[in-house]
C-alpha cells in the first residue's frame, strides 16, 4: 500500500485541529460544532485498497456480506482505492483512474427526507469543489455535480441508490474520482479531462487530500442533515451550493445522456433551492425547470 | 368465465361511438384564493413539444401568501365545465375546479379499454426513468412484447438529481405490452410508466386492439 489512508482517528483528530476552527471562522451564523456533529458518521469505517475493479461494487458486495451475517456496514463507511481497474462513469462512459487520483466512494444509510436526499449529488459536488479550492485549484461546479477546472473535468462523481436485497437496507453510494497527481489520460479523454497536478505543476499528498475531503463531506452532510433534522430552508446550503456552481448565465446543449442523445440548447437562468434548474429553452422561448439529465456549455 | 368472455365488445365500442370524449377534471393541488383565466367552451392546449416541455394553457391561478401558483392544462379539448362561484374564493385543496373535454383518437380509446385489462405500473417519484440495462437488453433482442417482468424484478433506474435509483416492479407478472413514457421524459408521480399483461389476457388484449383497429375511423 502506497498511500497512507486516512483511520477514523485521524480524521477526527483532523476535523477538530483543522476543519472546526476553519469552519468556526467562516461560518459564524451556524452552529458549527452541531453541524459537524450531525456528519460524523462519515469515515465511520475506513477501508483501503492498492487496486479494485471499481468501489462501488466492492461497496455492494460489503453490504451483503455485513447482511449474510446479520449485520448493516456502518452509514458513513469510506472505501478508497490507490487504482480501478474496471472504473467507469454514468452510461458506461469511460473512466481513467490510475495510481495517483483519489478514487473512493462514502456509504449512507438513506436517513433523509425526500425533499433533502434528492440533495445529496450536490453536497458531494461541494465537498469535492471545497476540498479542490483549499489545495489552490480554482474549480467549479457544474450542474448537477461536475468539477471541472477551465472547461475541462477534474472529477466525476456518482451517486446510485442501492437496496440490499437481503436486509431491505436502502444506502445511498455516493462514489468520487479526482484526478489529483495522474497527468496522462487516454486519447478519449485527453481534450476533456485534466488533473490538478496539470492544473498547478505540483504534486499533493493524496493522503492530506483524503482526510481534507472527509472533513469537507462531514461538514456538508452535516448541514444538510442538520437542516432535515431542524426542518430549515434549504437555501442554507443552497446558496453555498450556487456560490461554487457557474452553470447560471451559459448557454448549454441539455440531454438526459447529452453525448448519446442531446436534446435541446438554453440558457441557464437559475438553480431553484429544490436543486432543480432553470433553462430558457432557445428555439421554444419557454422556460423548463429540470431536475434531472445533465448539460455541456456551448461556446461564449 | 374468462375474461374475453367478460368484455362485451359492442356496449364498449358503442360508449365511445356516442361519447368520444375523455372528461379530465382539474384539482387545485392546494388551498387558496383562485383565478381564473378560461371560460367555459374555451379550446385549450396541453403539454407540447418534443419533451413535453412546453405548458399547455394557463387555466387558473392560486394564490397562497402571496406565491402564485398557476394551474397549466395538460391535456388538448374544451373546458366543458367551469366551477365559477369559487373565482376570486378561498379553494381547499383537492376541490374541483373545472373538467376538460379531451376528444380520444383511436390509440387512446384502445388504452381506456385496455385499462381494465393491463397491470399498470406508475411512477413512484416525479423524475426521469429508464428500462434497467437488463430489460433494456432483453427489448433490443426480443422485442417489448417478448419480455416478461414479475415480482421483485428490476424493472427501472428512476434519475433524480443524477442519483440513479432501481424501481423493482410489484404488480402481477406478465409481458410489458404498453410503455406510457420516453428514456429520459420527466414523468409525474403517479403516472403510469407500463402497462403489464397477464399471460392469460395475452389474447383478449390483442382481439381489442383489432377490433378497434378495424372499426374506429
Amino acid at each position: 500500500m502506497g498511500v497512507d489512508f486516512p483511520t477514523p482517528k485521524s480524521l477526527a483528530t483532523y476535523i477538530q485541529e483543522e476543519e472546526l476552527p476553519r469552519r468556526l471562522a467562516l461560518e459564524s451564523a451556524l452552529p458549527v460544532s452541531d453541524i459537524l456533529r450531525y456528519g460524523g458518521m462519515v469515515g465511520s469505517e475506513i477501508h483501503a485498497y492498492t487496486s479494485l475493479p471499481r468501489c462501488m461494487d466492492q461497496a455492494r458486495e460489503l453490504i451483503k456480506q455485513h447482511s449474510k451475517q446479520q449485520q448493516s456496514l456502518p452509514s458513513g463507511t469510506m472505501l478508497f482505492a490507490e487504482s480501478l481497474s474496471g472504473s467507469k462513469g454514468r452510461f458506461q462512459r469511460v473512466w481513467h483512474a490510475p495510481d495517483g487520483g483519489l478514487w473512493c466512494v462514502l456509504t449512507v444509510f438513506n436517513q433523509w427526507s425526500k425533499r433533502v436526499a434528492s440533495l445529496l449529488p450536490l453536497v458531494t459536488g461541494v465537498a469535492v469543489c471545497e476540498t479542490v479550492l483549499a489545495n489552490g485549484v480554482a474549480a467549479r461546479i457544474k450542474w448537477v455535480n461536475d468539477i471541472h477546472c477551465a472547461g475541462l473535468k477534474l472529477a466525476g462523481l456518482l451517486a446510485e441508490t442501492h437496496v440490499c436485497r437481503l436486509s431491505g437496507e436502502e444506502y445511498v453510494l455516493l462514489g468520487i474520482g479526482l484526478n489529483v497527481n495522474n497527468r496522462h489520460f487516454p486519447s478519449e479523454l485527453q481534450k476533456t479531462a485534466t488533473s490538478m497536478t496539470r492544473q498547478t505543476d505540483s504534486g499533493f499528498d493524496l493522503a492530506t487530500l483524503a482526510l481534507d475531503l472527509l472533513a469537507k463531506l462531514t461538514w456538508n452532510i452535516g448541514l444538510l442533515t442538520w437542516l432535515d433534522e431542524q426542518d430549515k430552508p434549504l437555501a442554507i446550503f443552497m446558496d453555498r451550493y450556487r456560490s461554487h456552481c457557474d452553470s447560471v448565465g451559459r448557454r448549454v446543449r441539455f440531454g438526459f445522456d447529452v453525448q448519446e442523445a442531446p436534446q435541446y440548447e438554453a440558457l441557464v437562468t437559475g438553480i431553484l433551492d429544490d436543486g432543480g434548474l432553470v433553462l430558457h429553452h432557445l428555439q421554444d422561448d419557454v422556460e423548463i425547470v429540470e431536475h434531472g439529465g445533465e448539460m455541456e456549455y456551448l461556446p461564449v | 368465465m374468462s375474461q374475453q368472455d367478460t368484455i362485451n365488445y359492442d356496449a364498449v365500442l358503442s360508449k365511445f361511438r356516442e361519447d368520444p370524449f375523455a372528461y379530465v377534471d382539474i384539482n387545485a393541488m392546494h388551498t387558496g384564493h383562485i383565478r381564473f383565466h378560461v371560460r367555459e367552451g374555451d379550446k385549450v392546449e396541453g403539454l407540447t413539444g418534443d419533451f413535453r416541455h412546453i405548458k399547455g394553457t394557463l387555466l387558473c391561478e392560486l394564490t397562497r401568501e402571496r406565491n402564485q401558483k398557476p394551474i397549466h392544462c395538460t391535456t388538448n379539448g374544451e373546458v366543458s365545465f367551469v366551477n365559477k362561484v369559487l373565482d376570486g374564493q378561498f379553494v381547499q385543496a383537492g376541490e374541483k375546479i373545472m373538467t376538460i373535454r379531451h376528444p380520444l383518437k383511436k390509440r387512446e380509446i384502445i388504452e381506456q379499454i385496455l385499462r381494465d385489462v393491463l397491470v399498470p405500473f406508475a411512477a413512484p417519484e416525479k423524475a426521469k426513468y429508464y428500462f434497467a440495462m437488463d430489460i433494456q437488453n432483453r427489448i433490443e433482442k426480443f422485442g417489448q412484447r417478448s419480455v416478461s417482468v414479475k415480482a421483485g424484478d428490476e424493472v427501472f433506474t428512476m434519475s433524480l438529481m443524477k442519483r440513479d435509483t432501481p424501481v423493482y416492479y410489484t404488480g402481477e407478472a406478465g409481458i410489458i405490452h404498453s410503455v406510457y413514457f420516453k428514456p429520459g421524459q420527466s414523468m409525474e408521480l403517479g403516472e403510469p410508466l407500463v402497462g403489464v399483461c397477464p399471460p392469460e389476457k395475452v389474447a383478449v388484449v390483442e382481439k381489442i386492439i383489432t377490433r378497434v383497429k378495424a372499426e374506429w375511423e
